[in-house]
Parts: structure tokens; sequence; C-alpha cells
């Protein structure tokens, strides 16, 4: 499969720059591919998640486009990377190193042909980074991650330590469970926005996106 | 803003033709298509609308019954609802599971969860009771709005537009309140891959009946389930005098 996998990415995703950061042309599944409307049995990936621009990941790309110059030099790691969009956002923004990181090798895959399509070249990893000292990095982007209480709570505790640590962690999310009340009460909201119509439809229940910053203990 | 509870029931597809069992205990559901009970899914759009219209702040779907109801509760998700709450009943618990039991639940996970809604379907397609609703209602003492077609929101809490005999009826409720959707509230979307891909990320919590402290005793007893009466075949008459002698003969006129 890994070797088939571009064919079958460039047949099941269309460019779109239909989502918050229209300067970046993503390959996406959009409502013009046969899959946005397939069954999940049908479907011939079986968790395509690199597909979608989730409403978290978007919330980061943004910011970091609007506010190159907390980028710009610095080494960045998105973790949970997806279809690219925040490493490809930091790179825009004249970051010194960017590695685009997801345990799934498809979505480095992924990452690799939105970030060639963008004119840009990021660094990719599918190391799980998760409790690791990242020493080498200065700015942790964590898109949409905070899906569930478990996984929350194991990110949370390791974002912590990054932050102590002097490393600069931007969160985006729309509302999930895991980002519950105490958890955002350790952290400063740094931006809020309203979803295109495009993204709530692939989105049910959610019309916002945020960003935030984890404060250092 | 409010936290809304949907109650989500798994019940045999509407399109499949319904075979009793030949011992007449029930219905045929082995190897039978399900889905979620329409209605239901009517509960749970209504549910999403109120979370973007920033009128809820959350939405958790719960659902009784075996493993398969995890299907249902992935709809939902799929839907729009944040996270899922897996109440699993199975084996002969399930097949004497009734709307007291239902209701006890719900009412039990409003309190745990602090809902300020509830929202289920009028009825489900398989059993038709039309109970569930009211039962819970009762239970927790909060006031009801069943059969909806239109529900807003007002300064003191919804205004709730009934569908009764012979027309609509519109009343007004404080929150926290039970609501039953009915057939025209809404039409619910269908859950694109996009969001069927995304719901297998939201939270999905398994409790027992007896984490609930709920007693799953029948109190109903099912004496016998039975085939609807097969219709008998009608005869075509060659003109009006005829058709006229023959409902004579009958004494339908």
């Amino acid at each position: 499969m890994l070797h088939q996998f571009t064919s079958h990415f460039l047949r099941h995703t269309a460019p779109s720059r239909r989502h918050l950061t229209p300067e970046l042309l993503l390959r996406l599944v959009t409502p013009a591919c046969a899959l946005w409307a397939a069954r999940a049995e049908d479907s011939p990936f079986a968790d395509p998640y690199w597909g979608f621009y989730w409403p978290g990941g978007q919330a980061t790309a943004r910011y970091i486009l609007d506010n190159a110059a907390i980028i710009k030099n610095r080494s960045v790691l998105d973790v949970g990377c997806g279809c690219g969009a925040g490493a490809i956002a930091a790179a825009m923004s004249n970051a010194r190193t960017v590695v685009a990181n997801d345990i799934d090798p498809f979505a480095v895959m992924a990452t690799n042909i939105n970030a060639e399509l963008n004119k840009t070249k990021v660094e990719t990893s599918t190391e799980d980074y998760i409790g690791k000292s990242c020493d080498d990095f200065d700015v942790i982007l964590i898109g949409d991650m905070f899906y569930d209480e478990e996984f929350a709570s194991i990110l949370f505790a390791w974002l912590n330590r990054l932050s102590a640590d002097n490393k600069m962690i931007l969160i985006g999310d729309p509302g999930r469970h895991g980002l519950t009340e105490g958890r955002r009460s350790q952290m400063t909201l740094l931006a809020s926005y309203e979803l295109p119509q495009e993204t709530r439809d692939e989105n049910n229940g959610f019309t916002h996106t945020t960003v935030w910053q984890l404060n250092k203990l | 803003m409010s936290r809304v509870l949907v109650g989500v029931k798994r019940v045999i597809d509407y399109a499949v033709k319904v075979r009793v069992k030949p011992d007449k205990t029930g219905v045929v559901t082995d190897g039978v298509k399900h889905s979620m009970n329409p209605f239901d899914e009517i509960a749970v759009e209504e549910a999403v609308r109120m979370k973007e219209k920033k009128l809820a702040s959350e939405v958790i779907a719960v659902s009784c019954g075996p493993t398969q109801a995890q299907e249902t509760l992935r709809t939902a998700l799929a839907m729009g609802a944040d996270r899922a709450i897996h109440v699993e009943i199975a084996g002969a618990e399930y097949e004497t599971l009734q709307p007291l039991h239902v209701a006890k639940i719900l009412a039990k996970l409003s309190q745990d969860e602090k809902a300020d809604i509830v929202i289920v379907g009028k009825q489900a397609i398989d059993d038709d009771s039309n109970q569930t609703a009211q039962m819970t209602a009762a239970i927790l003492d909060w006031p009801q709005g069943t059969f909806a077609s239109k529900v807003e929101k007002s300064d003191a809490g919804l205004t709730v537009t009934r569908e009764i005999d012979g027309g609509l009826e519109v009343i007004k409720t404080k929150l926290p309140a039970v609501l039953s959707a009915d057939l025209r509230l809404n039409e619910p979307r269908y859950a694109t891959l996009p969001n069927i891909m995304k719901a297998k990320k939201k939270p999905m919590k398994k409790v027992s009946a007896k984490d609930l402290g709920v007693d799953l005793s029948p109190r109903i007893k099912v004496v016998s389930v039975e085939d609807p009466p097969v219709r008998q075949a009608g005869a075509i008459v060659p003109d009006v005098d005829t058709l006229v002698a023959k409902l004579k003969e009958g004494g339908h006129v």
C-alpha cells in the first residue's frame, strides 16, 4: 500500500483553498471527491485523517501566518501533522527548521506532497515524540489532539514538561472534550476564528476554532 | 449555555420487512439490518443545531443496548454529538428492556452529567411505546415538551410547538426540560465520510445499568407477538349499481 499511496492520494483528494488559510493550497478530501460521500467501508484507506484539515490545525496555521515573527528563525515541531498545514505554515513564516511529525506514515507522505505544492520544504518524522524531551525544538504545534480524557491527560503532562523547559506550546482546538476548563485555565487564549462553511460541513457541531498558548508553570 | 443529553436507540431499519419469530416471543433481529431510530436522528439533529446556534455547550449521546449500540452512537457522534455514553445491556436483560428502565437511566445520567435539556425521539419505530420522554420528565420532575415540531430559546426557557390532534399547541417551559422530537422538527443531516472518520476520535464511555443503580427487572410481560391479520383480496365490480347493491347486501350503507 505504501508504494501505491501517492497515486491513491492524488486520485482521492483535490487541491483546496477553502479553509482558514487560503494562502496554502492543500490536497484534501473535498465535496468534489467521491470519498466525501462514501461509506466508511468503501474507503480505500483505513483512517485517512491526513485527508482533512482539522479545525484545530487550521487555527494554529492561521495564527502562525498572521504572527510570523514568533516563528522566524526558530525550530518548529508539528506533532500529529496530518495534512501538514501547520508545518507548511511554519516553513512559510521562515522558521529555521520544521519537522512535520505523525506516527501515520501516510500523513507524512501527504505532508510532503502538500509542502511541494506550496513550494516549501519540511522535514518529516514518524517517530512517537509524545513523552520525549524535544531538545532540538523551540516551538511545538498541537493541532486538534485533545480528543478524549485519557489521551489528553498524557498529552497535557508532556506539554507542561516541555513548557517548563522554555518551549513555546501552541494548541489549536475547536472545543473538544479533552480541552477542559481546568486545562484551559493554564493556557492563554491567543485567537479565535469562525470556521468557513466547508470546514463546518465536515465538522458537524463546530463553528469556531481557537489557539491557546500553554502558560509556563 | 445548556448541556444537552440525547437518547438514541438502535432499531431494525425502517426499510426492513419485520418478521415475527415462530415462537411468538418477539421479532427476528438476527442478520437484520439495523440503524438509528429515525425520530432519534431528528433528536440528535436538533441538539447539534442548538450547539451550532450557541444555545448548547455540549451534546452527549446515550444509547442502551448490546455492543452494536456503539455503531448507533458513532452515527450520533458523526452527526455532531461531542461524546457518547454506552450503557451496556445485553442478552436476556436487553430482551426485556422497557421504557421505564431507559427513562431511569436517562434521568440518572442527566443528573450525573448536569444536563439542562434531554431530547429523545417521540417513539421508537420498533415497539412504538412513546413513553421514554414522559417517564424521564416524571422521574426528574422536569417540565416536558413532547411531540415537538419547533423549539426556540426564550428568556425563561424554551418555547415548544407541539403536534397534537387537530393542530399545533405552543407551550413555554422552564429549564431544565425534557423534549421529544416529532417528524417535522427538522431534517437530519447525512453523516459524510469526513464526519464519520472524525467521530472515531470522539470519546465514548461504557457504563452498566448497575453502575447507575438502575434495576432492570421487567415490569411488563409480553404475552404474545402476532403478525397483523393478512389483508383479504378485494373484488372488482362492473358498475356503480352493482357496487351499491353489494354494499347494501353487506350492510355497509
